[in-house]
Order: C-alpha cells, then structure tokens, then sequence
C-alpha cells in the first residue's frame, strides 16, 4: 500500500489565485494523484526556504509553487521574489546532496486548472522515474 | 497548545462520502491528541448544522475547531462567523478543503482519496492545535486628506471628499489653481470652456467649509502612514494682500520694470514680475513671481495691496490619506525637432491653443494672418526604436492630443472662417464618442495624411515659414511638398519634469516614468504606499473626463477608508522577533509596501513592522538570514505541523 | 404575481458586471445598504467570460472573482440575480420607489450545492449562451463553472419536466413550484451599471456571420482562449480543424453609418490585439492579419501592447473588408481595398473573426417613470456633465457607471464606477446632515 502512495508532492498554493485554479480542478473532475497535497499560503514570494526543506526531510518526494506570476494581488515584484526563493532552496538542496528539479514552480492564475493537473501528472511521472 | 479541538467532517450530501470514507475519516480523527469531538454531518454549512456546532463550542467549551467540507473560498467566512457567534475566536478555526481538492479532484480513486482526506483533516488539527487568537487591530485615523495639485482633478477630488463629510486641505503650487484645464480654450463635449470649469469649481471650493486651499504652497515634508500622516507645507508669499483695487494694481503692472517669459502662454508672450495670467483668474488676486522680482519696490508705491515684506511660512498638517493630482508637461519638442525653435512659424499644439484663445477676429501669428494649418502628430508619443528620427523614450500614447488637435481645427475653423488644414498623423486615434469630430473635420474639408513608421516627415525652411516634406501612406506612398502659414506639432503628456512631491512620497513610477498604480484594475488609484492615492494625468495620459473619473475614484477609497475615524486592520501581519534580529536590511528591500522601519531594542538596531503598512504577503519571510520573521497564522510550528501531518504514515 | 414590500435600500445599483460590482462595494464599505440587481443567473458581467486582459495580459477571471465574491458576501449588499427592476419613479429627493421581479430559477438557491448530479441526468441538450453557442448545455444548469452564485437554473422554456433533476438532487433544492415575485422598495438613490450590448454581425450580410460556419465574432474567439474554454484548443466550429491561417476584421459594426453606429467601439483594437498573441501562444504555427482602419491603442501600456503585437509577427492591413465569400472547404475569401497600395485585393483565411462593436444598453431607460432618464444620440445613457461630473445623468440622485454612458476598457469602467458612487455618496450624505 505504501508503494501506491509515492512519489508524495506538496503544493503550496495561494489563497486568492492558484487555490481557485486547484479548487476549480476538483469541481472539473480532472483527476490527478491524491499524493498530492496542498498548502495555502497568502503569497508565493512568502515561502520559507526551510518548509520546504522541511517537507523533504519528512519524506515528501517533491515539492511544487504554484506561482501567483503576474496575477499577484501584492504587486509586480512577486515572480522575481518567488524565483528568488526558489533558487535559494535549491542551493540548500543542493548542499543536502537533493536533486534541485524536486523543486518546482511555475505560474498558476486563477482559472489554471489544466496546466496545473497537468503539471501533478507530468511532476508526479518525473519524480517517479527518479526512482521513487 | 490548544487541547479541546472539535473536528466536523461533512457528506455534502454524496458529493464527499461518495468518494471518501467519511465515517472512517471521523473515525481515526477521534482518536488523534487533542480532539475531544469529532462528527460527520450531512450538510455543515446548513442551518441546524451551525447551531449544533454552537452548541458543541459552548457546552464542551471547545479551544479549536476543524471543519473538514468545501473549499474555504464558499464557506470561511460562514464558519469563522459561526466560531464568533460561539465565543471562540475566528482564527482558531480552520478549514479543510477534503471536496475540491478531495472527493471531486480523486473521485476516480476512493482509497487514496480517503488517506488523503485523513492527512489533511490531521494537518488541519495539528494547524489549529497551533493557531493564536488574533484580533483584528485598530488603529485611529484621521479623516481628513491632503490633495496635492488644484487642477481639476485635485478640484474635484477635494469637493467630492468635502461633501462626503471628509475634511481637505487642497494644496497647490502655483499661485493660481486650475492647472492645465485654465489653460484650455473650447473644450469637447461642453459648451463651457477649461477657465469656465475651473472658475465653476474654484468657486465651490471656495464655499465648501470642509476644504482649505493653500496656494503657493508645497509638501517639503511627509512622516507617519495610513490613518495619521504629518505634512510640513511651505506657503510662499504672493506679496499681494486681499482686496487689491483693480486699477491700482493694473498700475503696479505697468510699472513693473521686469519682464520674463509668461509660462501661462508656452512662452508665446511675456510678463511681468508682478502677474495674473488672465483677467478672471483664481484666486482672484495677483501674485509677484519671487525668482524674477528685483525687489525695487516700484509697485508698492503705486498699490497699496503690494506688500513685499510678506515672509514665507510653514504649516503642519495632520491627515489621513494624501491623493496626488499632480498633473503634466507638455512634452517640450527638441531644438531643431520638425523645425521647433529654429524656424519661426512652428508651435506646439499647446501654444496654438493659446492663439485661438488670445485672438479675436483674425488668427494672428506674429503679425501675420494664418489661412493654413498643418499638424504633425505624435510628436513626443509613440516614440519608437524602428526610426531613427524617434530618438526619445516616450513609447507611450498620449491619448488626447489627437482629439485635442482636431478639436482646435474645428475651432479655428468656426472662429476665423475657412481654412486650410493638414493632419499629418500616425493613424488617428479619436476613441469612442470623439470619433464624431474625426468625421467632423473630414466633413469641414481637412486633409489627412499618413505617414509611414519608418519614414518621418522632414521640416525645413522657407524664409521664416516651414516647408513640409510627407510620404503619404493614404495615396500609395505619393511624396507630397506642404507649405502652411503654420505648422502645429501636436505634442502630447509628459510626466511632470520637476516632481519632488513624488520622491517624498516614495511613489513608484512605471515603464513611462508616470506615477504607478498598484494594479490597473484592482487597485487603480491605489499606489504600493498605503494611504497614498493617485489620480488625473499624473498617472498616465488622460483627458478632462477621465482624469476626473480617477480623481472621484480616489476620493471614494479615501472616504471609506478614513471615514470610522480609525482603521481596522487584518491581524495576518508579519512580527520580527527582536532577540534574533541583526538589522542587515534584507527585510526593508524585500517589503512593497514600506512597512519596516529600523528601531532602537536593547541597545541595537532591530527591525519592526509598521502594522498600519503590512500587507500580510509574506515578502519578507524568507529574505530574513537570521530566520526571525514570522507571519501570524503561518509561523513556521503552524506550517512545520502541518507538514508533518501530511508526511505521515498511515 | 404576488407584491411583496421588501423595505428600503440607500442604493440600487442595475447590473451586477464589473463597473455595478465596484459601485456596490464602494458605497458598501461606506457603510451604505446596497441593493444589486442582476438579471442574469450569476453576476460578473461580461468580464467574467473574458480569457485574459489587455494590456497587462493577466486573467480575467483572477481579476473578477475576488470582487464577485466580495459582493456576494458583503453584509451591506443584497444581491438579487436573475431580477430585473421594472420600474423607479422618483418620488422626492433621496426618495425612489423601485419595483423589482425576482424570477424563477426552480431551484433554491439557499439548498443548491452545485454539485451537478441534475445536470447529469438531464436528457436535454440545447446552446450553451455563455458558451457564445459553440458548445451545448443541459435544460438544468449551473451557468458556467465559476458563476455566483454557482447555483443550479432550470431554463424552462427547453425543460420537458421528465422530474430526473427533481429525484435525483441530494439536496432537494429543485423547485418547479417557483413563480415570479415582484418586490417594491424604496432606494435612497439608483446606479445605472448595466453596460452594453455586442453588436449582432447578421445585420452585415455581406460578411457571411451565420451563413458560413468558419467565421465568428471575437467573442467566440474569447471564450476558445479562455482558460474555461469549451473545446480544449482553438479550433474552427466549420469542420473542428485546427486554423492557421487567421484573419481578424476590426470596425465591425462600429464607425458604421450604414448599421447606425457612426461611434468608434474604444476596445476592439485592443481585444483584437490581445487575442491575436494569445492565438500565436496557442498555435505557433498561425498566422494572424488584423483588418483595421486605424489602431486604436491609446491607453496606459496599450500602444506598447500593440508593437509587442507587431514584434511577435502579427500582421496589421489596413483596409476596409468589402465581402466575404467561403470556399468549398470552408475558407474564406476576403476582398478588401489596400489602402497602402490602394489597390482592391483578395485574401484567403481559414478563420475570420469578425471584431463586433460595443452598443448601448438603453432598455432600463423605459422603467424610469415620471423623469425621463435621456440618453444620447447614440442611445447611451447622457452624461449631464460629462467634463467635470462624469457620472450624473438627467435625474438628480440616478448616477451612471461604466458602459451604460458609451464605450469603454474595464480601467475605465472601474473608474467611472468609482466616480458614479463617489456622487451616489456625496449625494446621501445630504440625507444625513
């Protein structure tokens, strides 16, 4: 049973853009693995490094930001600071000998629903062949 | 910790425990650490179902509450409503979303859909486990704002304000309000012309007692944030008291030995040191201009409301929100761009409405009668890199000026009769309802011409007139040779040249160098400063009308921000734990908003939040090196928790 | 039909689209009692159904929702959707009798959950409206997946009352009991936001709408870009091959004597402009030709908008489009006079959009009783002083926002929405003094 549950991603999301896009997944029916978790944050660009690497010391497989992009409620400066973050956690991962491409992110608006099944499917496969 | 959670898992009628196990989710959540009650309901956002949750806080005194139904966006604010109806505070409920992303997203997979549903109602326990109670903080305001610049815009965002009940200190550079608008003869679309609205208004101004109007007057400092503002204003003196005998003063003008460029007219007159720009002109009192006065002296013998030993003065306002309605330039063309300042007769379009207002019967220029007009537009707009002529930066539209242009030819046609005009334009762009004067203008017998992106028109001289050399688009590429008594370069919208108001009000400007808004249709007067507004041209190009949308529109957002008299402010705020904090700066940078400011804790420099300015992005979470900012309601043990719950084997 | 008295409002706004949304909340956060009334089954407008924004390119419907739900839950606004106000006569200052028909939707809004098991079961299939018609719906409903409310509607007119939905609703909300209602109430003053209508491109028989299936109006192409677009790509509804070959035709029934619209629309440029690049992120391999008179970019970041259209490959004629004829396989011819050659030239396209314009919206005019709320020559609601108070109208105490007064972008409908309840308010404020 536990093989069924890998590779375990966690998506952090945020509240007013890509969480309607996830919601709206559901209510489409587009299915995509329920190894995937998600958790809302207000901004992307607000991510800690350290939750992210919390998550895979805890044994998350891969971890995805659902980027608010050019979208964000908070101003311009969010992709810059979202990419910012993900560049240091790679570097963290990297140092922690964790293959940088577990990380992932890229830009989900509000009414995103297919690109963001799409990309739990095409992650999930990644990071299955990866030897999960 | 909290340790009296209670815990509803709801059917949705089938649409969750088709897919999920509900009972088996309950049932493994009862015996989790600190849950003394866990139910599955058939609908929990009905009725009975949140009476029955209000009863269960308050008979088992619950400390937490987990709803696991829909997406927080349907029912968080129901539920955070029936926390408070409880008397259990709003943030210590949380809500798990096991139907959007649970039965409906893995309706295709029931098993993994229940393990999934069991994590995530865990990470919601363990989130709330760990949640605070924050309240919403409050904060005074003061109801009053401070409009900088009285051109219309300010004009009419003063008024509106002022009749809405909030108090307005109206601000304004110059010694005369009315902005651009006074400078504009006939306008489109009313009878009334730019000295008549700005005559209307000034008068209401002047009668409205929630407003005060300073002249001469500049912002030099600005402290404080939303809600309690402190502005220093420096007020210059006009050095002419009220009332002021007409006759004597028109004598202090004649004997004013000081002559200089009247600004008011582009430069096509000249003045005196001591002025009015026109006749009618508000506030209804002459003004000495301070950089040209020689101080001799000679009109205070003659007018006795000349009062040179005037001094200046400093002024301290308090207020609650600032709206900008600074305004434009016209862009001012380059020596030697189309023939402007090198062949005699070539204006800019600004001064041409000048002449049609200055003159009477004849169009007069320099002494001599103008019977042909040709205009070349987008002088100064749409500036781009595919010609070699278009060296300036302005990519932008300036939106008005095609309309403006055809405007004054319909004009000058009606005032002085029959005559020859000549567009020489990029496509003429008369949006909406001003497509009529396009069609207008054909009709009276104007001419269009087209030029091509990539070949400009070429100016040169024929004794002191200019001679106009066009590729026309229109007529397959036909050269043709134009010689006008007048060439008018429509010029359009600058940002304003002189502008220190915005560097003190930290505003940023974008790709056009005008003021931004935070987002064109969010937040469209709202700049990344809170508290700071903008509107009217100052912001980007924008006709009469549309600039007094924008301006309305700042006065209303000010309005409810300011009118309570206090702020109530979201409790998601960022904290900085002053023990970890070193002060390297990292955090300031990264914040939009300008919401951390250095103070003194324990003999260092350490950061702190300026609640009223926080936003609750986050933005600054993960620049801090020393880990020592956390968001409330995402402090790393809530998120940590969480993680962990998901992580967690079956 | 049953009279209720429904009691009193500080304001009624007509028109639950992106300028009557921003009223509303404006005046709510002022701490005025709103009643909005949308006729249609959700609000959001016409912007709701947009797939992204010129010129910034950001969703549409990212932009919408958060206000569409601002509405929906603010406690200071009543929202009635599929309602229409029938009447508002003024009976003094700050003093408007309105009436108001609720319609019957035959489902209960409070019970619905959207979960759509009704419209599973429904044996009924009919045009999709908010679908522009490519694609079907069923006689029992739910609007479109981000609707609000996003509850379920029978649309009674095609339902055979076979009871499928009835039986098979977990939550027992259908209703075919339902009748009209007809509330009155009294408003303390009235927010004109009810927008404009899209031009109809069968009144231009010359170009082929209705007759050939290959050409279009830009609404269709919007909803194929959204992301809650109908089919999964672009595609041509003649034959559902996938185009690459696209021409666009701006002006169409704008700055047109002969359709009675002499007025430029203000936002088909730029609509145009933007769907151009969103076809070439679509389909690369496309080409695009915008038909045009002149380009109307003037706002802020539109011209910039328009030469990054240009960079990108689009190609921009300039000619007015005489006919359009199909060719066997569903091309298209378009004859056209080149005014750069000035030449009449013949060009062939396997999709033709035609870019329909913006017309008034003046039915409300005729539930005004006593004064006359006048409009225009072009049949938009007459701004009494257009310069320096944009949004007052010939009755003191009615104020207009947005397209309801004439063509116009959605920054500028917000504005006006902004300047319309900054009036509305100074205006009640004279009630409290």
């Amino acid at each position: 049973m536990k093989q069924q549950e890998r590779p375990k991603i966690l998506v952090f999301s945020t509240e007013k853009i890509s969480d309607p896009a996830i919601d709206m997944a559901g209510l489409l029916k587009l299915h995509y693995p329920p190894t995937v978790y998600t958790i809302t944050v207000p901004c992307s660009s607000g991510i800690k490094p350290r939750w992210i690497m919390h998550a895979f010391e805890k044994g998350f497989d891969g971890v995805f930001i659902a980027a608010d992009g050019t979208d964000c409620p908070y101003g311009e400066s969010c992709t810059d600071k979202t990419a910012r973050v993900v560049q240091m956690t790679q570097q963290m991962m990297q140092e922690k000998g964790l293959e940088p491409a577990r990380l992932k992110m890229a830009a989900i608006c509000s009414v995103c629903s297919e690109p963001f099944v799409r990309q739990m499917k095409a992650f999930t496969e990644y990071l299955s062949r990866d030897g999960n | 910790m909290r340790k009296k959670i209670g815990v509803y898992i709801c059917h949705c009628g089938v649409n969750i425990s088709d897919t999920i196990d509900v009972e088996h989710v309950r049932e493994v959540i009862s015996r989790e650490e600190g849950v003394v009650l866990a139910k599955d309901v058939m609908f929990a956002c009905a009725d009975s179902s949140q009476k029955e949750i209000i009863e269960d806080i308050r008979r088992e005194g619950l400390d937490g509450l987990v709803i696991a139904s829909c997406s927080p966006k349907l029912h968080l604010f129901t539920f955070r409503s029936v926390a408070e109806r409880a008397g259990l505070n709003p943030y210590n409920y949380v809500q798990v979303n096991i139907r959007e992303q649970g039965s409906w997203a893995h309706s295709d997979n029931k098993e993994g859909a229940t393990r999934k549903a069991i994590r995530m109602v865990r990470a919601g326990v363990a989130r709330v486990a760990r949640s605070e109670a924050l309240e919403k903080t409050r904060i005074s305001a003061v109801n009053a704002v401070a409009v900088i610049g009285a051109g219309v815009a300010g004009m009419r965002a003063a008024l509106e304000l002022a009749n809405m009940g909030t108090r307005v200190f109206l601000i304004e550079r110059e010694h005369f309000v009315g902005g651009r608008t006074a400078q504009w003869g006939d306008l489109f679309t009313t009878e009334e012309t730019g000295k008549q609205i700005v005559g209307r208004l000034y008068e209401s101004v002047r009668g409205n007692e929630n407003v005060t109007l300073f002249t001469g007057a500049e912002v030099v400092k600005k402290e404080g944030n939303i809600g309690d503002f402190h502005l220093e204003v420096r007020i210059r003196p006009r050095y002419v008291r009220q009332p002021c005998d007409p006759e004597e003063l028109q004598k202090a003008i004649d004997v004013c030995p000081v002559e200089v460029e009247d600004e008011f007219n582009f430069g096509l007159t000249r003045r005196k040191a001591i002025y009015r720009n026109y006749e009618s002109e508000y506030p209804r009192a002459a003004a000495i201009d301070e950089k040209a006065c020689t101080r001799c002296g000679e009109c205070e013998k003659v007018c006795a409301a000349v009062d040179l030993g005037q001094k200046e003065e400093k002024i301290s306002l308090n207020v609650g929100a600032i709206i900008l309605t600074t305004g434009f330039d016209p862009y001012e063309p380059q020596p030697g761009e189309f023939g402007y300042g090198e062949i005699e007769r070539v204006v800019t379009l600004q001064q041409f409405h000048r002449l049609l207002e200055m003159n009477r019967e004849k169009l007069l220029f320099r002494g001599k009668e103008v019977r042909s007009i040709a205009y070349i537009y987008c002088v100064g707009s749409r500036e781009c890199a595919a010609n070699e002529k278009c060296k300036g930066t302005h990519k932008y539209c300036s939106r008005y000026c095609c309309t403006s242009a055809i405007h004054s030819a319909l004009t000058a046609r009606k005032k002085f009769g029959d005559l020859t005009v000549y567009h020489i334009n990029r496509g003429i762009r008369t949006y909406g309802k001003q497509e009529v004067l396009y069609e207008q203008s054909c009709q009276a017998g104007d001419l269009y011409l087209q030029f091509y992106e990539d070949s400009f028109p070429e100016v040169s001289r024929n004794g002191s007139g200019p001679v106009i050399r066009v590729r026309d688009f229109l007529t397959a590429g036909r050269e043709l040779e134009i010689t006008p008594d007048l060439l008018v370069l429509v010029t359009g919208m600058e940002p304003r040249r002189e502008d220190h108001i915005g560097d003190l009000m930290k505003v940023p400007r974008g790709r056009d160098h005008f003021y931004n808004e935070i987002h064109m249709k969010l937040k469209p007067v709202e700049t990344v400063i809170d508290g700071v507004l903008i509107a009217g041209s100052c912001q980007g190009p924008k006709n009469i009308t549309e600039s007094v949308k924008s301006a309305l529109s700042a006065a209303s957002k000010a309005h409810y921000t300011l009118r309570k008299g206090e702020l109530a402010l979201e409790p998601v705020l960022a904290e900085v734990d002053r023990e970890k904090c070193v002060w390297c700066d990292e955090c300031t940078d990264a914040c939009p908003f300008d919401a951390i400011q250095p103070v003194e804790y324990k003999g260092k420099k350490v950061a702190s939040v300026i609640q009223a300015n926080c936003k609750g992005c986050g933005m600054c979470l993960p620049v801090c090196p020393q880990n020592a900012i956390e968001l409330a309601g995402y402090t790393d043990e809530e998120i940590e928790s969480m993680i962990d719950a998901l992580a967690e084997d079956l | 039909m049953n009279t209720m008295n429904k009691g009193s409002y500080d304001a009624l706004v007509i028109g639950g689209g992106i300028a009557g949304e921003e009223a509303a909340l404006n005046l709510a956060n002022m701490g005025y009692r709103v009643l909005m009334v949308e006729k249609d089954y959700s609000i959001g407008g016409k912007m709701i159904h947009l797939s992204k924004v010129f010129p910034t390119l950001d969703c549409a419907a990212c932009i919408t929702t958060p206000k569409v739900s601002e509405v929906a839950r603010h406690p200071n606004i009543s929202l009635y959707t599929y309602s229409e106000v029938k009447e508002v006569k003024k009976t003094g200052e700050r003093d408007f009798h309105v009436k108001v028909v609720r319609k019957p939707r035959y489902v209960i809004e409070e019970l619905c959950t959207g979960c759509e098991e009704c419209e599973r079961v429904c044996p009924v299939v009919v045009n999709d409206q908010y679908q522009w018609d490519l694609v079907g719906r069923k006689a029992v409903f739910i609007p479109f997946s981000i609707a609000n409310p996003r509850v379920a509607a029978i649309d009674i007119d095609h339902c055979v009352l076979c009871g499928l939905c009835e039986k098979v609703c977990p939550a027992g909300a259908i209703d075919f009991t339902q009748k009209a209602v007809e509330e009155t109430l009294t408003v303390r003053t009235v927010i004109v936001a009810t927008g404009y209508r899209l031009f109809d491109p069968l009144r231009i028989p010359r170009y082929g709408f209705g007759r050939f299936p290959n050409v279009i109006t830009s609404m269709q192409m919007e909803r194929q870009l959204a992301p809650t677009r109908p089919y999964n790509t672009v595609l041509r509804p003649g034959d559902g091959k996938v185009p690459d070959n696209i021409a666009y035709v701006l002006c169409t029934g704008s700055r047109d004597h002969t359709v009675g619209n002499p007025i430029c629309s203000q936002v088909c440029c730029m609509y145009s402009i933007k769907q151009a690049q969103l076809i070439m992120g679509a389909l690369p391999m496309a080409d695009v030709t915008i038909y045009y008179l002149h380009i109307r970019a003037f706002g802020k970041g539109f011209c910039e908008f328009y030469q990054q259209a240009k960079g990108m490959g689009v190609e921009f004629v300039k000619g007015k489009i005489a006919r359009i004829t199909e060719k066997e396989n569903g091309n298209l011819i378009l004859r056209y006079e080149d005014i750069e050659s000035g030449k009449v030239r013949e060009a062939e396209h396997d999709l033709v959009i035609l870019s329909v314009g913006v017309l008034s919206n003046d039915e409300i005019t005729s539930v005004f009783r006593g004064d006359t709320l006048e409009t225009d020559e072009y049949r938009f609601i007459r701004q009494k002083e257009e310069l320096s108070s944009p949004a007052l109208t010939s009755i003191r105490g009615v104020f207009v926002a947005g397209a309801a007064s004439g063509p116009m972008d959605i920054p500028d409908s917000i504005m006006s929405a902004g300047a319309a309840s900054s009036e509305a308010a100074a205006y009640l404020t004279g009630d409290r003094k």
